[in-house]
């Protein structure tokens, strides 16, 4: 990454040429989409950058990174811009630094700025049942939308939020959260053929290790759950605030352990148990933790455990997956519907 | 004029007829900004003819010492290529002249005369005459007139052994009614061949590769129609406001500055049918076919898909802007428009029910102009993405800046699963010539020397075009907009414009 130039409004495309004049001889400037994050400044701002700096490494495109302060004494709009990318082939970042009224200001700092033809996601960090000033002109710019429903207060108003934007201006959305739990809809889909559609009691554990960029660590769990009673179609008859879930003909437990190295929320293990006495315990490997490994047994025989490698263990992955993946997640919709329901006393 | 047996046409620049060049408005914003800049870059490429002298014409006194001093400044602030090469100047400083005079006095013309015969004697100009009308649209009838009456017209089909040329700025009318009576007032004393009427538009490298891109390369031109086109879209965007011309905008608003000639104008080029010779008859003649095959629009059309807008205050590069109403010389009521997006058929066999959309404003988030062919669909058996078919193919022609073609098309992301991401294949004139295109003036002064008028609007491409637009003029004079202002400064344009192409399934390109 090149210094940070800050620059006025104005300068942001001469002084990125500047950089790039510079930088001739050494790296080629690329673009593959527009990238707008939107993040208040947060213990979990380095985390977001952290995340993004790791995509434009990968998948080089135009960074557009939005920090709001709303605790700065006085108003402020900054730019600044600089290329990122360790190989030769590198790409613009451009930061906008905002505080107080001149939040108004940034969607017309942006819009010049955006390179046409180019998918543009815009990465939502906040919680988007909460109105904010930024949210609906940046929304209408993107092609799609990522949330983390990590920065949610309320998992419900979420699910609510996600979907009637969805329904009402058909944009196309992703939920980091969702994504961070592929690698385990992959697994349990790689077991349907197993019986795994005749669960009768199903038991998650999710890694409980708080950090200060993560703290509502049920999500992925919640998710995986409802993911599971949508496509199962279960029907929920009763949810205990001590994440005990009683379906018509289903039980479901969450339960949380804490492991060291492993993100948190994460999901450590998921045991399964069928109407024919089978059990399936899934449990990831605390010596590579994207192995999970697979026991399959019976009233009748013991199978040898199996690895199964979940996908996306590299910090920045699901977010990579998620730009260029299109459309929506019919999947993701009908988790989000039946999380309203699972989620009605606030569990998360 | 005789062929030049010694002359390798096509190729040779430089066998140029000897000329004088008059402008008139020699002090103004134009002769700063464009023309002298352009006459400069021409002499100094060695593209100006051997024996040339240039006249400056205005209502200012000055001597042509001071002239040359104030050609010089402009040179140095708005040339594009610097700095001023001092021996080259040196010299050529010395072929410029100034002559000061009011529009209407003959005394003033008659002085201007003698001064030409002069000069004609001294560079062995040979008596021919370049007139260039950077003034105000009244004076052009005024000032042609009184050339005539002192000689300085020849009669186009009697003169052989010299020419005289006159160069027209525009706007060439107001609408319908006085472009026709401006056209009637001109033609008494000139001929169509004479009159060279400037869109400076039509002198930009990448709007005249227009024509080579679609008859230069068969792959273009066999999917250049309704088959294969699903829309097409003419942006021209401006960043700035309307600055110091407040008191001309209010007279003319955007459709008249902007739509009238440079965007009918691109539209004619994107949409025309291939010449049977790159003579400039030819090639203007494909145009106001184009022209006469637009569908009128109709009463509710003016409402439905003919959208005005005008800028409110909002923010430009951080920087917050006043709207419209708050400008210098301009009516704090006023109803004019700084935003016009309109959708156009073309009813011939090529673009049968395939939209053009135009789209031109003031105060827009950034400057470009740029024409885009949205091709259909791919058919949705493949590749589809949780529902999502994947983005249509577009061709992006940028005019200006960053000159150059763009095409969006579809690839796979490498890895094993298959998702699919519009990419982009770009050429830009600046990096892959190395060189900055030559500014529009330099060109069109350049073609008008040549006698060439390919680059010029002939009088029925205006009068055609007037014919498509003054019956929204007449509309709009008697329904005034009750929302003005509408967007605000920064803003890609009224929402209406956004709600017109929502209606179509469709949406505008961001630039």
């Amino acid at each position: 990454m090149t210094l940070q130039q800050i620059v006025d409004p104005e300068r942001i495309e001469p002084e990125l040429l500047q950089i790039w004049e510079k930088l001739a001889k050494e790296k080629m400037r690329a673009c593959l989409f527009n990238l707008i994050v939107f993040n208040r400044l947060s213990a979990r701002t380095d985390y977001i950058r952290d995340i993004v700096q790791k995509v434009s490494n990968k998948y080089p495109c135009r960074v557009l990174f939005i920090s709001s302060d709303p605790e700065a004494h006085q108003p402020y709009l900054k730019t600044a811009v600089s290329v990122v990318g360790n190989e030769a082939i590198a790409c613009d970042y451009i930061d906008i630094g905002v505080s107080g009224p001149e939040m108004e200001q940034v969607p017309f700092v942006i819009l010049p700025h955006i390179i046409p033809d180019l998918p543009i996601s815009l990465l939502w960090t906040e919680d988007p049942s909460q109105p904010h000033p930024l949210f609906a002109p940046l929304s209408k710019l993107a092609t799609r939308i990522i949330f983390d429903s990590e920065s949610a207060d309320s998992l419900l108003s979420f699910s609510e939020k996600v979907l009637k934007l969805r329904t009402e201006t058909g944009i196309d959305t992703a939920d980091l959260n969702w994504a961070r739990t592929e690698g385990w809809r992959d697994l349990l889909s790689n077991l349907s053929g197993r019986g795994v559609d005749q669960i009768t009691d199903i038991r998650i554990t999710y890694n409980a290790r708080k950090t200060e960029f993560f703290c509502h660590l049920k999500v992925q769990s919640l998710y995986l759950l409802a993911w599971m009673s949508s496509r199962l179609h279960w029907k929920v008859k009763k949810i205990s605030k001590n994440l005990h879930f009683t379906f018509e003909h289903q039980n479901g437990e969450i339960h949380s352990a804490e492991w060291e190295k492993l993100g948190p929320g994460t999901v450590i293990s998921i045991d399964l148990a069928t109407k024919d006495g089978h059990l399936f315990q899934c449990s990831r490997i605390p010596a590579q933790y994207h192995h999970v490994s697979i026991q399959i047994s019976s009233p009748e025989k013991c199978e040898l455990p199996y690895h199964f490698v979940l996908g996306q263990t590299a910090t920045g992955q699901s977010l990579i997956k998620e730009i260029i993946t299109k459309g929506t997640s019919v999947h993701y919709l009908e988790m989000l519907k039946e999380l309203e329901q699972l989620d009605k006393d606030r569990l998360c | 004029m005789l062929n030049n047996p010694l002359e390798e046409l096509g190729r040779s620049t430089r066998n140029i007829d000897p000329s004088i060049l008059v402008i008139f408005g020699a002090t103004g914003d134009l002769t700063t900004r464009k023309l002298a800049p352009a006459l400069y870059n021409l002499g100094r490429e060695g593209l100006l003819p051997a024996n040339f002298a240039c006249v400056g014409f205005a209502r200012k006194e000055k001597s042509h010492q001071e002239f040359r001093n104030e050609l010089k400044t402009a040179i140095h602030q708005y040339s594009r290529v610097q700095p001023i090469e001092e021996p080259f100047w040196k010299n050529f400083q010395e072929q410029i002249f100034y002559h000061r005079c009011e529009f209407d006095d003959d005394r003033g013309y008659e002085a201007l005369a003698a001064l030409l015969k002069q000069l004609d004697s001294r560079y062995a100009t040979r008596g021919n005459r370049i007139f260039y009308l950077s003034v105000q649209p009244k004076y052009f009838s005024l000032i042609i007139e009184k050339l005539a009456k002192h000689g300085m017209i020849y009669e186009a089909h009697k003169t052989v052994d010299r020419w005289s040329r006159v160069i027209i700025e525009k706007p060439f009318g107001h609408d319908a009614t006085s472009a026709e009576a401006l056209q009637k007032d001109i033609i008494t004393f000139l001929d169509e061949s004479q009159i060279y009427r400037i869109d400076h538009y039509l002198g930009k490298e990448t709007v005249q590769n227009l024509l080579v891109f679609r008859f230069a390369n068969a792959i273009f031109e066999s999917i250049w129609n309704y088959k294969h086109i699903d829309q097409v879209q003419i942006t021209v965007a401006e960043e700035i406001g309307i600055g110091t011309r407040g008191h001309f905008f209010e007279e003319e608003g955007l459709l008249r500055d902007i739509v009238q000639n440079h965007m009918m104008q691109l539209l004619s080029l994107v949409a025309m049918e291939p010449p049977v010779s790159l003579s400039a008859g030819a090639i203007r003649d494909e145009k106001v076919k184009v022209l006469q095959s637009i569908r009128p629009f109709t009463t509710g059309d003016f409402e439905r898909t003919v959208i005005r807008g005008q800028y409110g205050p909002g923010f430009i590069n951080g920087k917050k802007v006043v709207g419209y109403r708050e400008e210098k010389e301009v009516d704090p009521q006023s109803n004019v428009e700084t935003y016009v997006a309109m959708r156009f058929f073309i009813d011939n066999w090529r673009w049968a029910d395939v939209p053009f959309y135009l789209r031109g404003g003031k105060r827009l988030p950034k400057r470009g102009t740029e024409i885009a062919i949205i091709f259909k669909d791919a058919p949705g058996v493949l590749f589809k993405q949780n529902g999502r078919k994947n983005d249509p193919n577009v061709l992006a022609l940028r005019i200006q800046p960053d000159e150059g073609i763009a095409m969006k098309i579809n690839c796979k992301v490498p890895g094993p699963s298959s998702p699919i991401q519009p990419v982009k294949m770009d050429f830009r004139y600046g990096s892959y010539f190395g060189q900055s295109p030559p500014e529009a003036y330099e060109r069109l002064i350049w073609e008008s020397m040549v006698g060439d008028s390919t680059l010029f609007a002939r009088a029925d491409e205006v009068e055609q075009s007037w014919k498509i637009l003054t019956p929204i003029l007449d509309y709009w004079a008697k329904h005034p907009s009750r929302d003005f202002p509408n967007y605000p400064s920064g803003s890609w344009g009224p929402k209406k414009a956004d709600e017109m192409m929502e209606k179509d399934n469709r949406s505008w390109r961001i630039l």
